[in-house]
């Protein structure tokens, strides 16, 4: 949850583990295949930890919600998090062990609300 | 001892919208296209309508331009606010940093779809979704 570096599991216990901060659930710090989490998988919030203008710690500290998933053209999705006190973005990886059925839900919803008639383009 | 004067004390500084612009329109960096700076529908327009390109030059408010990078910026997803209205979220391509804008009324519905479609084509993840249920 803490980290966008490289994963570095020798760096860190196994066992790590962390508390949701929206849904409370309790987490191992690393994926099964020992790359370093940086956001639930089961509800897929993050927190605010690592300050990405200037590097290092943020002393901010506030929960980050998805809002957005961004398809690459080489490589794997990766999850727009926002932080809600102060509105930093931050792209990170998708895990193999996330939430599928969130991931889908965050990327029909621009769908399910179009700012124009979708009907026309099925004429194109 | 310095006048107090509660009440402009805890006004809030407002944002400044209007910015004044040397001429009336920019040029796209991505498709060279000249953009006129006014928009139908919002009144930050920082996104050529075409290829959605934008210039990181502006750091958390919208025309403080403030960042020093300069860099060009690519479109690289889609969001969607609680009340429906589309944001684009931009990618600069020279120190990575993100923004989000809200899309304008002209802004090519084409490019639009076909981004928000995109995580929908890729065959990968809607095919686990699926085996969850």
């Amino acid at each position: 949850m803490s980290n966008t570096n490289p994963p570095s599991p020798s760096t860190g216990s196994r066992t790590e583990t962390f508390t949701c901060v929206r849904c409370g659930r309790t987490v191992g710090a690393f994926t099964p295949d020992g790359l370093r989490r940086n956001h639930c998988p089961s509800c897929l919030h993050s927190r605010h930890v690592h300050d990405h203008v200037e590097g290092g710690p943020s002393e901010c500290l506030s929960r980050m919600s998805p809002i957005s998933i961004a398809v690459p053209r080489d490589g794997d999705w990766k999850v727009i998090h926002r932080c809600t006190r102060c509105d930093e973005l931050t792209a990170n990886r998708v895990q193999v062990d996330d939430n599928q059925l969130i991931l889908m839900r965050l990327a029909v919803r621009p769908l399910a609300q179009p700012p124009f008639p979708l009907e026309v383009f099925g004429e194109l | 001892m310095p006048r107090r004067n509660p009440a402009s004390a805890d006004r809030r500084v407002q944002r400044r919208k209007e910015r004044v612009p040397r001429g009336d329109a920019f040029r796209c960096a991505g498709c060279r296209a000249d953009v006129p700076f006014h928009a139908p529908g919002t009144a930050h327009r920082n996104h050529c309508p075409q290829c959605l390109t934008s210039l990181h030059v502006d750091r958390r408010v919208p025309g403080d331009r403030a960042a020093g990078c300069g860099g060009r910026m690519e479109a690289l997803s889609l969001s969607t606010r609680p009340d429906g209205e589309w944001l684009l979220i931009h990618h600069c391509l020279v120190c990575g940093e993100l923004s989000a804008n809200r899309i304008a009324g002209d802004d090519n519905p084409l490019v639009l779809l076909r981004m928000a479609v995109r995580p929908l084509s890729d065959s990968r993840v809607p095919a686990r979704a699926m085996l969850v249920l």
